[in-house]
């Protein structure tokens, strides 16, 4: 066992080694862009120059002469596309702004025309040469814009569907002892996952298959199916590889079906490797957001009144927002709470789901304001959370399935040596540094999805799992194989497992964290209706004892422990008992509280999530708690977070060695977020100006020396069978408050807009 | 990327005779239609772009045999054009008596990226101003003379507040040519007349009303050595960003100082990341000679190298930042072990 | 604000193109005297492609590729070896590092046809037959990666750092690994992976 590999508590997977780690490491793992395409055409974004107003026209003389240039396309001539509804709307499309649909340009980096070409370097050269003719109207770029409209986000978004509140907020503040009141902001942020936004698409016949990086092969599929106007059962997606994914490549973009379309017109397969820069503005992205927090407490730190506004940015065709009062009105103890979230409208492209869209920036806000109350109140920040910690959410009085937030300040608390914290800012330093610690809360909500699966078992114990699940990093082959292994009591290395096609029974979006719960929960279901059939088999005439029924899962689920308790199944015997050469067993798992049709969306590529604070007369929430040490440099003001040390509790962990890694790349995410990460609109003209990966900053190796993960033991029977509560979102979320907290432990110094950058010191 | 044609020079004066064939065009940088190719960090980067549009590229790597060497002479250190970056940073006595030099060049760009890059190339390397980098902005004076700068009322954190015109504010991104501005070099010039020598400080040129005359190098000359008169063990690169690695200069400073007896007999102060050109300051250089160091002086100094800083909506922070990293530097170099 | 402006791939060099549809195709010139007495500025066709030989994991593989293919692009697209990737074309990320003779170098910024005569070797040349190169191990023992996109660049260049001897400390390490971007942030695990293969690789 090395770091890498935790040994495992109770309730804890065993840490094997990822699934897929010899392909990766070895070069083989196919992502989209590596699928090898007979004779295929290469495609060349042209991209708009305004963020708002007409083109008049094209010139495209000097493109087309570019030898090999087969066609381009723009909206005079552009395949006809069918609309599809918002992500969030119940439609698939993460915008409804449809390219090439006319001359109106609706935000920077639109696309305006694709190039064709025989070769890459010549549909790029073409694409340079286009020349393209626009009417610019003055665009609105974001918040303090003149042209934007602002209203509440509650009737316009269908997922946004209340704005929490309870008591009386007003009198409560007023009467309070201690009052906290702060506004906070947070940037425009883009995912950069590693691998570009490539699409290639393949036609055979009427049939389509689509080689794209997509965190949800059966929203994709129906939705080109939709936007082409054709059957979705001629459609599939395949990625048994994603480069990244972080929320970008959840719902689908409007190149997917252009492509589509082209590639049909002139019976080619057509690759497109987008640039970096047309990334950002071609996929989505977190939008900017702005909070206003009061608080009011008394003099022994309990809540008495809590309010959160939170006002963000959207696009003027669609209403996006992530509205993350759901969760900071409900985190802690507080009998008086009031919400209120708003969308501004400017020109820009819809927003778009990034790792905890919205606990990051409403998260930030509260759990900044809760050190401020500290400080005011002065007292340590943890004993404050511990004042209002709850088992009962406030606003419906719901309790939590289970809540391990102190237990994780607690041991957070003490492998990071907070008590060797002198409480007062600007006492600690080394040398040319300013030291500082911080810490805050982190959480997110316990989502669950349907899903189908089969599984496939062979009388040497071979095993085959199918389901379109993603592997976007986040261990999902690997946790899958573990589950089947340990519900069949075969071996790991014996099980095989096919995700990333939507050939395959269908599987959840790769979104909200819901992948291992659902997935596993399905696989799980089926496995044990292979063990019932064997059972069955084996003994025809016995009825079931409570123990059998408990270990091959009939008459209720079990959890992955009651599994663990029998493992003796004579395969042998069980095939010759069933008189057949293959057991094969399809099933369609969902979570309780699902809605009646959610099997039908399921098929039809409509994610439906439950849980978290959604859930009749539960809350599911995985909470962590995370600290680090910033360093701010006297003389150059520049700031560092050599430690980031996280506690997390979220139900049972499948793999400990994949859940460490994501909490760790978490963690890294979040002080990424809190010192580097910001795109740079020019207000003038509403336009992305560092779009490329040297400009808009994620840390490199140097800026991470040090990251702990601590995983706490918790189980959690009412969330689903898995008992897994999801972690990839869990652990960027508090650190962008506990970097802050910190960087005022060093300077004195209250900074409350995100990225704190070396200019916003003044020590 | 347009179409072009390629040839590997397999000596100097083919590849100048190649180089010099557009010699009636008046920028060579920009308009240039033969263009050499040394590491192509620069040349490949912005030709994807579409910002260099060269329609020839002479690959003068061959000539590395002759023009690499690494000379640390006792009057003085010699380095070919075709040198990498990394060769240099690594290189013992570079890193002993020049430690100024060396760390500009490890602290720039990124391991694979300093591998690949020559000396040569990596002072002629060109702005990062993002409206520079994208052709769909018109207005850059740089690019397309007489359009305008976008930059000035744009997002310009990262750019210049030294040297600028109200032409242009892009700032020079390199480290390396801070040492060598610091330190007297001198550049070594080959083109078809033969050999040149210059002083660096005159190799690059402030944007005045003509930015897009980046460079005094004439059509169809390369540049083939530096020459660094002297020994400097008592120098520093300092060099503060965002990101702790592979990221440009918010501000840097390249000090070197001869100290003798507790008094600065010399001192040499040059800023990067602040300018539009590899920007040495004689000011600051004047208040330290003949002084003795303390941080005081080292105040006044850096408040003398930025004088006269012009900053703009986003960038202003450089000027007070700039003074603290020469202040910091000076420091450093003083309290140095050498 | 209203008018004509270019679009964010336009922009027409008139310079360049008169010279370039004036003059006729030119072969490229491979280090040969004649060469000087060719006029220069003269655009290739980028319909006429140029016969190289490029030496790609100890095999010669012969290629017809338009001149302005980089390394990156030549292996993916033309010799089907698509272990390197694409993550921003311009020497920001690392994740087409190769090693050109001993040394890493970005692909995406280096022209084939400036590679021609020299080694490169890629992830896919890497192992020995079905035995993983110790970096390859020690990246799958430290969970060196999630997404697994900047792998492959990130291991040809953790290899080409041990050899460097820049893997003597933590904190060297982590300077000469900045080169390589992993967005999922495996950073710990891959200083912990360089770690444990460093004495492998340098025995060896």
């Amino acid at each position: 066992m090395n770091a890498a590999a935790p040994e495992p508590k109770a309730n804890m997977g065993q840490p094997v080694p990822r699934y897929d780690a010899v392909a990766k490491v070895a070069g083989r793992a196919t992502y989209g862009s590596d699928m090898p395409l007979d004779n295929p055409a290469y495609a060349f974004l042209v991209t708009s120059a305004i963020a708002r107003g007409r083109i008049n026209g094209f010139d495209l003389d000097d493109a087309k002469r570019v030898r090999g240039v087969i066609d381009i396309i723009t909206h005079e001539n552009a395949p006809d596309l069918k609309e599809s509804k918002l992500f969030s709307n119940g439609g698939y499309a993460g915008t409804t702004i449809q390219p090439l649909k006319s001359a109106d340009i609706a935000h920077d980096g639109e696309i305006v025309a694709v190039v064709i070409a025989e070769s890459y370097e010549a549909a790029r050269e073409a694409a340079n040469r286009v020349k393209v003719s626009y009417t610019a109207a003055t665009p609105s770029a974001s918040f303090d814009s003149p042209g934007t409209t602002k209203a509440a986000a509650k009737g316009q978004n269908a997922q946004f569907k209340e704005d929490p509140q309870v008591g009386d907020f007003a009198k409560a503040f007023d009467e309070a002892e201690v009052k906290v009141d702060a506004a906070y902001e947070t940037p425009t942020q883009h995912h950069n996952p590693m691998e570009l936004f490539s699409t290639s698409c393949v036609w055979m016949g009427d049939d389509l298959v689509i080689y794209e990086p997509s965190q949800y092969v059966y929203g994709l599929k129906n939705g080109v199916a939709e936007q082409l106007g054709i059957d979705a059962d001629k459609v599939r997606v395949v990625n048994p590889y994603v480069g990244g994914g972080f929320g970008s490549r959840g719902s689908m973009t409007p190149r997917t079906a252009i492509i589509a379309g082209i590639a049909k017109r002139l019976n080619r397969p057509i690759k497109l490797v987008p640039t970096r820069d047309q990334g950002f503005t071609i996929a989505t992205y977190r939008a900017e957001t702005r909070h206003a927090i009061k608080l009011g407490a008394n003099r022994d730190g309990k809540l008495v009144a809590l309010r959160h506004e939170g006002v963000e940015v959207s696009s003027r065709a669609d209403p996006y927002c992530v509205g993350g009062t759901k969760t900071t009105t409900r985190l802690y103890a507080c009998p008086n709470v009031d919400s209120l979230v708003s969308i501004v409208r400017a020109d820009r492209n819809t927003p778009g789901f990034m790792r905890s869209p919205p606990e990051v920036p409403y998260m930030f806000a509260l759990e900044s304001a809760m050190d401020e109350l500290a400080v005011k109140l002065d007292m340590d920040p943890i004993e404050l959370r511990r004042v209002n910690d709850t088992t009962n959410e406030p606003i419906g009085g719901k309790p939590y399935t289970s809540r391990s937030l102190m237990g994780c300040f607690d041991e957070a608390a003490k492998a990071f040596g907070w008590s060797q914290r002198s409480a007062a800012p600007k006492s600690m330093s080394d040398g040319d540094w300013l030291i500082g610690y911080g810490c805050a809360a982190t959480c997110y909500p316990t989502q669950m999805a349907p899903s189908a699966a089969r599984v496939r078992l062979q009388r040497d114990g071979r095993t085959r799992v199918e389901i379109a699940g993603h592997e976007i990093g986040t261990g999902a082959y690997t946790v899958i194989a573990q589950t089947a292994a340990e519900r069949l009591g075969v071996p790991l290395e014996q099980v095989a497992v096919f995700i990333g096609d939507s050939d395959l029974p269908p599987g959840p979006v790769a979104g909200g964290s819901n992948s291992t719960a659902s997935t596993c929960s399905a696989v799980m279901m089926v496995c044990d209706q292979i063990r019932q059939r064997m059972f069955k088999a084996m003994m025809p005439r016995q009825s079931l004892t409570d123990k059998a029924k408990e270990t091959v899962g009939i008459g209720r689920t079990p959890t992955m422990q009651a599994a663990k308790s029998d493992r003796t199944l004579d395969l042998e015997r069980a095939f010759d008992a069933l008189g057949v050469g293959v057991i094969e067993e399809y099933g369609e798992w969902k979570p309780e509280g699902a809605p009646p049709d959610s099997f039908k969306a399921m098929h039809s590529g409509h994610a439906r999530l439950v849980g978290g604070a959604a859930m009749k007369d539960k809350i599911a929430y995985a909470f962590g708690a995370e600290f680090v040490e910033v360093r701010v440099n006297r003389f150059t003001h520049e700031i560092r977070a050599p430690r980031l040390v996280g506690a997390f509790a979220a139900g049972r962990i499948m793999n400990p060695r994949t859940a460490r890694s994501q909490l760790m790349g978490g963690l890294i995410w979040g002080m990424s977020s809190a010192l580097l990460e910001a795109t740079e609109i020019d207000q003038r003209t509403a336009r992305y100006v560092n779009d490329n990966l040297a400009d808009y900053l994620v840390p490199v190796s140097a800026d991470v020396p040090g990251v702990e993960v601590i995983l706490l033991s918790e189980q959690d029977d009412h969330i689903n069978p898995a008992g897994a509560k999801g972690l990839g979102e869990l652990a960027n979320v508090g650190t962008n408050a506990a970097i802050c907290n910190a960087i005022y432990h060093a300077t004195g110094q209250r900074i409350r807009k995100l990225p704190v950058r070396l200019e916003n010191i003044e020590v | 990327m347009r179409p072009f044609s390629y040839q590997r020079a397999t000596d100097p004066d083919m590849a100048v005779q190649a180089l010099s064939a557009d010699a009636a065009v008046d920028n060579p940088l920009t308009r240039a239609t033969v263009q050499p190719l040394a590491g192509g960090t620069t040349l490949i980067d912005l030709m994807k772009l579409d910002v260099m549009r060269p329609a020839a590229i002479v690959d003068i790597n061959p000539l590395a045999e002759g023009w690499s060497a690494i000379d640390p002479g006792r009057e003085n250190l010699r380095l070919g054009a075709l040198a990498k970056m990394s060769d240099v940073a690594a290189q013992g006595e570079v890193q002993r008596n020049y430690p100024v030099i060396a760390n500009s060049l490890k602290l720039a760009a990124s391991a694979q990226l300093r591998n690949m890059a020559t000396l040569g190339g990596n002072v002629m390397q060109r702005t990062r101003c993002p409206y520079f980098r994208d052709v769909s902005y018109e207005n850059c004076n740089k690019r397309n003379p007489g359009s305008g700068c976008a930059a000035m009322d744009g997002v310009n954190r990262m750019h210049a507040v030294l040297g600028v015109s109200d032409q242009c504010i892009a700032t020079y991104p390199g480290d390396f040519a801070q040492a060598l501005i610091a330190l007297d070099a001198t550049v070594e010039i080959t083109g078809r007349s033969g050999t040149r020598s210059m002083p660096f400080a005159q190799l690059h040129k402030a944007p005045g009303s003509t930015p897009e005359t980046e460079t005094a190098l004439r059509s169809g000359e390369l540049i083939s050595a530096f020459v660094v008169p002297g020994r400097w063990p008592r120098s520093v690169y300092l060099k503060a960003r965002d990101r702790q690695s592979y990221e440009f200069a918010l501000s840097s400073a390249a000090v070197a100082l001869d100290v003798q007896h507790g008094a600065i007999k010399d001192a040499r102060v040059a800023l990067g990341g602040v300018a539009t050109v590899p920007w040495r300051s004689r000011e600051a250089e004047a208040l330290l000679k003949g002084q003795t160091f303390d941080d005081g002086l080292a105040e006044r100094a850096a408040e003398a190298a930025f004088a006269d800083a012009k900053g703009r909506q986003y960038n202003n922070f450089k000027i007070a930042l700039g003074k603290r990293v020469v202040a910091r530097a000076l420091h450093r170099a003083v309290t140095m072990e050498i | 604000m209203s008018g004509n402006s270019s679009s964010r791939l336009s922009g027409f060099d008139r310079r360049a193109f008169m010279a370039c549809a004036a003059g006729s195709a030119l072969v490229p010139m491979t280090a040969r005297a004649g060469a000087l007495d060719a006029p220069a500025p003269v655009a290739q066709d980028p319909a006429l492609h140029v016969e190289i030989t490029l030496r790609v994991n100890g095999q010669d593989k012969r290629l017809s590729l338009d001149p302005r293919t980089t390394v990156l692009d030549a292996l993916r697209e033309h010799l089907k070896l698509t272990g390197s990737k694409k993550g921003c074309d311009h020497g920001q990320c690392g994740a087409c590092t190769v090693l050109i003779g001993e040394r890493r170098v970005v692909s995406c910024l280096t022209l084939a046809l400036a590679a021609e005569g020299q080694e490169i070797t890629t992830i896919e040349g890497l192992a020995t037959g079905d035995q993983l190169h110790p970096m390859q191990q020690a990246f799958i023992d430290n969970d060196a990666f999630q997404c697994g996109y900047c792998t492959p660049g990130q291991i040809m260049s953790a290899v080409a750092c041990v050899k460097e001897g820049h893997a003597s400390s933590d904190a060297d390490i982590r300077e000469y690994m900045s080169g390589n971007i992993c967005r999922c942030a495996a950073y710990p695990n891959i200083v912990a992976a360089m770690k444990q293969a460093a004495p492998e690789i340098t025995k060896g």
